[in-house]
């Protein structure tokens, strides 16, 4: 029976409490020349639908891009946030563009005026979120490592620091990983800020192993507090039923106790390790077998 | 390398400007216009008297009152900071002078700073044009870097004064390097007589005359006791003579004489530095890295000494895989120890193994001689730390270099084109490894080389001829050289291109030993060398007729072989550009009349710029996917290795069920891009659907080893190949990693549920 009100997303924004909601702000800044401004854009509204995607909606979804990502806009945006953000939440800001430093103040190019390094932190400083993930995609970002690292913040810069000034590729490649299984490497139809971090870190230096170049951006990440949450979905986990919502509850005990398992990992025997880790996963292939089969019911 | 070593040497590279160590080594001036004062020093220096000649040079560094020769005096006691000073401060006052400026262009060189040095002998021309000791300062930065320019300014320079010692000895070092060792010994003849004449030091015509002797196979040189009785500790009289052997392949006599060198002139700086670039060359890594301290100590200079410390620092990074008859009966020979630097050592053990074991095994049987020692096989990712062990040898390979035991050569992730052959290349140098050590490496460069080029063609992992455009450009241009001369084509070649024109000579060379005589013949030629036959003696003896014979023969091979190819080269080119110019045009029609005229006029060519390529996408742009499919496959049949070209053949013969021929298809590409992990996957499945688990496991394993972001992906395959195997513990430990990452894998999932039930 299909139980119109029991819709749930469960779990997979996993580090959210609950009740707990997520927000993104995605900025893709000016690009100059028309391959940029297409570029930019194209990867700003990539992200704007796997964060829809990943919300079932776009109400908490923030896209400028193009000629309407002024410095005003993204203020107001920002301090639009700050307004209604509870501390449970969790805050997802993706910049995407061209960036510059001139060996003091980082900018953020946008049509218009700039906005500032030093702006920008004191806007993402006001942002009541425990949680948040900063991901700075242009080129020079590397300039704020330092000065936006925040207690709670996991903050990932496509270059390692302001002199890399190339126009980056990280952008086109974190785009791809919220909305690829391949960047899923656990395979649990949600993509973690970890994953989608070694996914594009690793793609954006195939690109430029394999066209003979040296590459002239090196990504980095500061704080770890955020890696593990999932930033995207590629499938809710939803459930239409009764029966559906105690399979998924069942599930998410099984993926603790594995997570709990694998945790002790380095103080147990390994066959016994594997012994125990066989029994869970064993528990949890049949759960999802029901899962399965319940949802091809419906 | 560790951060502590890397800023060693880095600062290494700082202290080079800074003229701070004496170089020790003898600097004879042969110049009529020294003045007197210096050659009074300079004569007990040359008897070795060293403390009377130090005394003498250091009161003519305080007391002379010409800069000139305080400069020289600084000089010759070490001191080439002062010295370098001093040579400033007398171009100040002795603008016009142009010995002064050729002498600091010497200082230059000897502290290894050739540009500048260089500059300082053009300018010395510039105030005189005919100043010979300039253009010997040239002559002899050329030579050093084995350019033919170097035989040029010598011959100037002897063309305005035939008494210039110098020259002789540089037209005698260059004639030695080829061989030429009748020309050799004339030239010292005429510098010795020039010796005595002016009373000029002898030492250094000794110790080529000395070469001379060694390379006709004289060790016990009376030049060297002639040398030794003048003076004991004249360490060059062993350290010239290792120089030939080196250049000619004989690294372990030339670290015999080195040694003596050493022992008898502790402070002779380039000796211990040559000393320890050698002994890496044959595996003797400590005491190379001592020599090579002791050099660097002695003489900062020299960036060869730098480079080679870094690169044994960096062997830290490398992972020494040892196989041996004794631990697995598969390994043939004397086994192999493998250096394969660690982030790819898992990838490419597995690969290397069976290519050095196959080559073990093929070249042991046709050149009846067994190894007697493990080879020794160094992949360098980094294709700097691979220059570092070609540096000072004229004319070597780019890709590889073999020191007899010990192969180097470019790992497949130490270049980015894409059509570098690793295996081919390995093949090479593995042949090398043959030739070299069952002529105790008599064998001359050109044979050695030919055939290695001839068992690429062969019996290597590639089929087919390769021969570059630019090479059938050569020969359609009658540039071959005759056998006799072949080897000059190496070590100084005379025009851009020629050490490759030489290398594919030499292959075609053995090709038409083959042809005639058989592969035997190439034994019989072997075994001449090792006797010490030249290669006139050795084709008379193995093959029965003379050089000039062989020429005509040779040149009646390729006629034969190569003469509609040859003439249809202007024609290929002109088919080729109007070809890829309609294809730009978008006339694919034309194209494809283009490149199918041009494959008709050379079809054995599939290198770069090949036609196939443009004929296989004119078909596919016309809609004749079979017509482009069969255009691959006589470019992959060819060896033809461009890494899409094979993928997109590979695919092509997939869908159309011919998996086997993929499979072999995709096998080949591994020789050109050993680390794609996609390729990996790609042939294991496929290999899994042959039920061919066991070549799909290494493939499995390769991806692993690649460190894959899918990691789940690659146990789960490693854990469906085990079951192929029938391995059910290896089956299930993988099974089970694979979910421990990704506990929603389904097909992960379904197995564990079906090996459970």
């Amino acid at each position: 029976m299909r139980c119109a009100t029991a819709i749930l997303a469960i779990g997979l924004l996993a580090a959210t409490p609950a009740g707990a909601e997520t927000h993104y702000l995605i900025v893709g800044g000016l690009g100059g020349e028309p391959r940029y401004a297409e570029s930019f854009a194209q990867q700003a509204l990539s992200l704007a639908q796997s964060a829809q995607r990943t919300l079932n909606g776009d109400e908490r979804v923030t896209l400028l891009r193009g000629e309407e990502a002024t410095r005003d806009a993204v203020t107001g945006a920002l301090e639009r946030l700050a307004a209604t953000v509870a501390e449970d939440d969790t805050i997802a800001i993706f910049l995407i563009g061209h960036g510059s430093f001139d060996g003091e103040q980082y900018k953020l190019n946008l049509p218009g005026p700039d906005l500032d390094g030093d702006t920008l932190a004191e806007l993402f400083a006001a942002l009541p979120a425990r949680q948040q993930v900063i991901v700075n995609m242009t080129s020079a970002s590397g300039a704020v490592l330092d000065a936006w690292a925040a207690d709670g913040r996991t903050l990932i810069t496509a270059t390692k620091s302001g002199g890399e000034r190339n126009a980056t590729r990280f952008a086109e490649q974190w785009a791809l990983a919220l909305a690829s299984e391949e960047a899923d490497a656990n395979r649990n139809g949600a993509i973690t800020v970890q994953e989608a971090y070694d996914f594009a870190t690793r793609k954006v230096a195939d690109s430029f192993e394999g066209a003979g170049l040296l590459a002239t951006e090196h990504s980095e990440v500061a704080g770890e507090s955020a890696l593990g949450f999932n930033i995207a979905l590629l499938s809710a986990r939803i459930a239409t039923t009764e029966q559906l919502r105690n399979l998924i509850e069942q599930l998410e005990v099984l993926e603790g106790q594995i997570d709990t398992l694998r945790g002790r990992r380095d103080e147990m025997d390994n066959d016994v390790y594997l012994e125990e880790l066989q029994g869970l996963l064993l528990e949890l292939a049949l759960v999802q077998r029901e899962i399965d089969e319940a949802r091809a019911d419906e | 390398m560790n951060s502590t070593q890397r800023f060693r040497w880095l600062a290494a590279s700082v202290v080079i400007s800074c003229w701070a160590v004496p170089a020790a080594a003898l600097h004879f001036e042969y110049s009529n216009d020294r003045p007197d004062e210096l050659k009074a020093c300079d004569t007990l220096e040359y008897r070795g008297q060293r403390f009377d000649a130090d005394d003498c040079y250091a009161a003519l560094r305080v007391s002379g009152s010409d800069p000139r020769i305080r400069a020289e005096a600084a000089w010759s006691l070490g001191d080439l900071r002062a010295a370098n000073t001093q040579f400033q401060q007398a171009i100040e006052l002795y603008p016009e002078d142009p010995r002064l400026r050729a002498r600091w262009g010497e200082l230059f060189v000897t502290t290894h700073q050739d540009n500048e040095a260089v500059k300082l002998f053009q300018e010395a021309l510039e105030i005189d044009p005919d100043y010979a000791p300039a253009k010997l300062g040239l002559a002899s930065v050329s030579a050093g870097r084995f350019e033919d320019q170097a035989r040029a300014w010598v011959d100037e320079a002897l063309e305005n004064d035939p008494t210039q010692l110098r020259a002789h000895l540089l037209l005698a070092r260059m004639s030695l390097e080829t061989g030429d060792l009748d020309d050799a010994e004339a030239s010292l003849d005429r510098a010795l007589r020039l010796a005595e004449s002016e009373d000029l030091p002898p030492l250094e015509i000794y110790a080529l005359k000395a070469s001379a002797d060694l390379l006709r196979g004289v060790t016990d040189s009376v030049w060297t006791t002639r040398a030794l009785d003048m003076n004991p500790s004249y360490g060059d009289i062993y350290a010239i003579p290792a120089h030939f052997y080196v250049i000619t392949r004989r690294y372990r006599e030339a670290i015999e004489l080195l040694l003596e060198a050493v022992r008898i002139q502790p402070d002779l700086w380039a000796a211990h530095a040559e000393l320890g670039v050698n002994l890496l060359r044959v595996n003797r890594i400590a005491e190379a890295m001592a020599h090579l301290e002791t050099a660097y100590r002695g003489d900062p200079f020299s960036a060869k000494i730098v480079n080679t410390l870094r690169l044994i620092d960096s062997l830290d990074n490398f992972r020494d895989i040892v196989r041996m008859p004794g631990m697995d009966e598969a390994i043939a020979g004397a086994g192999m120890i493998l250096r394969l630097h660690r982030d790819e050592s898992d990838v490419l053990e597995p690969y290397v193994t069976d290519l050095v074991n196959d080559s073990i095994r093929t070249f042991s049987q046709r050149y009846g001689f067994e190894l007697a020692e493990p080879v020794v096989v160094e992949l360098y990712p980094e294709h700097d730390d691979f220059a570092v062990r070609t540096s000072g040898l004229p004319g070597i390979g780019l890709l590889g270099v073999t020191f007899g035991y010990l192969v180097a050569m470019d790992s497949p992730s130490g270049r980015t084109d894409n059509d570098f052959h690793w295996g081919t290349t390995l093949w090479h140098e593995m042949a090398h490894v043959f030739t070299l050590e069952a002529t105790n490496h008599l064998v001359p460069r050109w044979f050695s080389e030919g055939v290695s080029v001839y068992e690429e063609w062969t019996t290597g992992p590639l089929p087919g001829r390769h021969i570059p455009m630019h090479v059938l450009r050569a020969a359609a241009e009658d540039k071959f050289l005759g056998i006799a001369d072949l080897d000059s084509g190496f070590i100084r070649p005379s025009y851009d291109g020629q050490v490759m024109v030489s290398y594919m000579q030499a292959g075609l060379t053995c090709q038409f030993i083959e042809r005639r005589w058989g592969q035997s013949a190439f034994v019989a030629m072997l075994e001449q060398y090792t006797q010490g036959a030249d290669t006139p003696e050795a084709i008379e003896q193995a093959l029965g007729l003379s050089a000039d014979e062989f020429d005509r023969g040779f040149e009646a091979f390729i006629e034969a072989e190569l003469g509609t190819v040859l003439d249809g080269l202007d024609d290929w080119r002109t088919q080729v550009e109007r070809g890829f110019q309609a294809a730009d045009n978008g006339d694919w029609a034309a194209a494809l009349e283009a490149a199918s005229a041009a494959v008709t006029s050379v079809p054995e060519y599939v290198a770069d710029g090949n036609a196939y390529l443009l004929k296989a996408k004119a078909h596919d742009e016309l809609e004749e996917p079979d017509q482009a499919m069969a255009t691959l496959e006589s470019y992959w049949s060819l060896g033809g290795h461009d890494a899409g070209a094979l993928k997109t053949l590979a695919r092509r013969l997939d869908e159309r069920g011919r998996r086997a021929d993929a499979i072999d298809v995709l096998d080949d590409l591994l020789g050109v891009v050993p680390l794609d992990s996609d390729l990996h996957i790609e042939l294991g499945d496929w290999l899994m659907t042959e039920e061919r688990a066991t070549e799909a496991l290494r493939e499995y394993q390769a991806v692993l080893a690649l460190n894959p972001h899918d990691q789940a992906g690659a146990h789960y395959r490693l854990a469906t190949a085990y079951r192929q195997l029938e391995d059910a513990a290896k089956m299930r430990e993988h099974l089970l990693y694979a979910l421990e990452i990704a506990p929603h894998y389904r097909e992960a999932q379904q197995l564990l549920l079906e090996i459970a039930r």
